[in-house]
């Protein structure tokens, strides 16, 4: 009689714990800060509560998943936070002078596009390493957010103007809906479409693509606009929630998004890397706040538990990625 | 060959931004008259600028001509030193108005190389944040109001609203408690409600002078503590994002005690209006023209007040209510 003999189910060894751990640090943080948050304030775990983490994160989510084009691709976008701030005034400074929201808060995207195209242009035409051509338009960026303002802010009293950042459907805020719809267009581009495998590819080898016929330069400028576009959209977003256009408002938002990008597990050096990854970056970074102020603890230390709990991530990452 | 053509590309944009900038300077040191370097805490700060204007309306008032150029401090107490000790150094200005990033750090540039009036406007120079009199020899006048004893008139506010409630529940919110005049002023409300056991500070936040943080952290904060009195803020851009999150909540802001700090024009109007119970108000445009003064009497010789209490120059009660701001619209937008 002829036997047959199944084939043995692999088992779970420490090795693959560890490259769980590498791949996923991100997510068995939030997870963990998501149950020790629950045990401790009966009020963290509240569907009004995680929508409210949400929705103050929309901004910053927008910018660190268009961000992860940028740095997959082997670049930086150091000038997303004055890109955001433009955009605020601009858009503010169009609401008080036409008195028509819809026009004003589409102004801010195209504003946020055309100034990505202009960093696009910088770096491939230039030829400077996109941190520096970057720094330098941020410069130039926050110069023009202070000259349309004259340094003061434009406060927006137009009827309609916060629908955007501040209505909602029950719970859900539109700028919610707004971000969910952005990042999946994004995780689309990047991992159905030729456009996002040239992204991979010029990040990981730009020599072996510029070979393969991956046309670097226009690949570049292209991501750079979806950058400024992203910068703009999340512009849109914030102005219409506080209703007022200020210069300094996106002062820190790109070095948040690269952190946010970095700590979901992209890598710094380009090549690897996901949009969901940024998103739990960003998302991670925000429980400590929310935990912070819920529980009333010393705001003094919110820097310090931040750092400590990045740490904790590279740190997860890098050990499982030494053990492989 | 495409990199010659980037560098003629970059030395041609570089030529013509030296010329433009060229072309909007003040070319202070060239013309007859006073020339005042203003030290700006950062020239893209509502409450600099207004101190510009107040400057800039008793330049023109005065009865000799007076030039004045803006210095950007870039809200970093170093880069102010620096231009603390060039305007001092380089004779090319005979006197100085600063709005201090850190008024501690800038003690370093005195005793002056060059003696000229130097006039501080909203923070003493030196170590003590309190003391108004000059602390280190070279400063001619300081417009300013004792951080601490600001902070405590409004706890006394917020004091007499919780008479009737027990317990009152007090969310303060902070503008950067990293910094020493923000911790002060923490210490300040904290002190003044310690004898009132009626009083229970529920919360108390960060608003980073940033009306969207403001918003997020009052949004957190009312996730816990929606029953909350009072919102007490240093700052009225904090208040003005907190008292957006309370309306998201639900709560009409007037069923509150909201008090802010800095006498927006916004802040004037929520008061007013009965959102808002209370302000603390600034008077920046009235501050930067008090300095002005004083550096012009130090220049002409005339008698000098080596301090100037804020809270008087703006012709208005500062710890204002709705009943006591009559005509008052701000001096400034933050």
């Amino acid at each position: 009689m002829a036997t047959t003999t199944a084939p043995a189910s692999r088992t779970f060894t420490g090795r693959d714990a560890l490259l769980f751990i590498r791949d996923y640090a991100v997510l068995l943080l939030i997870a963990l800060l998501v149950v020790v948050l629950a045990v401790v304030s009966p009020s963290f775990f509240s569907a009004a509560n995680l929508m409210n983490i949400v929705n103050q994160n929309v901004p910053l989510a927008m910018i660190a998943a268009a961000g992860t084009f940028v740095i997959i691709s082997g670049n930086f976008d150091l000038s997303t936070g004055a890109i955001f701030s433009v955009g605020a005034v601009v858009a503010a400074y169009v609401a008080v002078e036409t008195q028509n929201p819809w026009l004003a808060l589409a102004a801010a995207p195209l504003c946020g596009l055309l100034l990505g195209v202009l960093n696009g242009v910088a770096v491939t035409t230039l030829k400077v390493h996109s941190f520096l051509a970057t720094l330098a338009t941020s410069m130039v960026f926050s110069a023009i957010a202070v000259l349309i303002t004259k340094g003061s802010l434009i406060t927006v009293s137009v009827e309609g103007f916060s629908t955007l950042g501040r209505g909602r459907i029950g719970l859900v805020f539109y700028a919610v809906i707004v971000m969910v719809v952005f990042v999946a267009l994004l995780w689309f581009l990047l991992n159905r479409t030729v456009f996002g495998r040239h992204v991979f590819a010029v990040g990981g080898n730009q020599h072996a693509a510029e070979l393969s016929g991956v046309r670097v330069s226009r690949l570049r400028l292209s991501v750079f606009a979806l950058s400024g576009l992203a910068a703009g959209l999340a512009a849109a977003i914030g102005v219409s929630r506080i209703a007022s256009g200020q210069p300094q408002v996106g002062l820190g938002m790109e070095l948040d998004a690269i952190a946010a990008i970095i700590l979901g597990g992209t890598s710094i050096n380009g090549g690897i890397g996901a949009v969901w990854r940024s998103v739990a970056g960003v998302f991670l970074i925000a429980l400590i706040g929310n935990g912070f102020d819920i529980m009333n603890l010393n705001p003094q230390l919110k820097d310090l538990a931040t750092g400590v709990i990045i740490l904790a991530a590279v740190g997860l990452s890098a050990i499982g990625g030494r053990r492989r | 060959m495409r990199r010659p053509h980037s560098m003629v590309l970059g030395a041609s944009a570089l030529a013509a931004t030296l010329a433009l900038s060229a072309c909007g300077a003040d070319g202070g040191g060239s013309s007859d008259g006073y020339q005042i370097a203003f030290l700006a805490a950062s020239s893209q700060n509502g409450y600099s600028q207004a101190v510009y204007e107040g400057i800039q309306q008793a330049a023109e008032d005065a009865d000799v001509e007076v030039s004045v150029k803006i210095l950007d401090g870039q809200f970093d107490a170093n880069t102010q030193l620096s231009q603390l000790q060039n305007a001092t150094t380089t004779g090319q200005y005979d006197g100085v108005i600063v709005v201090p990033n850190d008024g501690p750090s800038l003690a370093a540039a005195f005793p002056l190389p060059n003696e000229m009036p130097v006039a501080t406007v909203l923070a003493p120079i030196g170590p003590d944040i309190n003391e108004m009199e000059p602390q280190v020899e070279g400063v001619t006048t300081t417009v300013a109001v004792p951080p601490v004893e600001a902070a405590a008139k409004q706890a006394e506010q917020v004091v007499d609203y919780c008479a009737e409630l027990d317990p009152c529940k007090v969310v303060l919110m902070l503008g950067q408690l990293d910094t020493p005049l923000d911790t002060a002023r923490r210490e300040a409300y904290e002190q003044a409600f310690a004898s009132h056991d009626n009083i229970q500070v529920v919360a108390t936040v960060e608003g980073g002078y940033d009306r969207d943080q403001a918003m997020t952290s009052m949004a957190n904060v009312l996730q816990a503590n929606s029953d909350f009195n009072v919102l007490l803020s240093n700052a009225d851009q904090d208040a003005l994002g907190a008292t957006l999150a309370i309306e998201d909540a639900g709560i009409d802001p007037s069923s509150v005690f909201i008090t802010g700090g800095g006498g927006t024009k916004e802040a004037v109007e929520n008061v007013k209006s009965g959102r808002w119970a209370a302000d603390y108000l600034n008077f920046p445009v009235s501050m930067g023209s008090a300095a002005m003064d004083q550096v012009l009497n130090a220049l002409e010789g005339r008698e000098v007040e080596s301090y100037v209490n804020a809270d008087e120059v703006g012709g208005t009660e500062p710890y204002a209510t709705k009943e006591t701001l009559g005509d008052f619209v701000g001096e400034w937008n933050g």
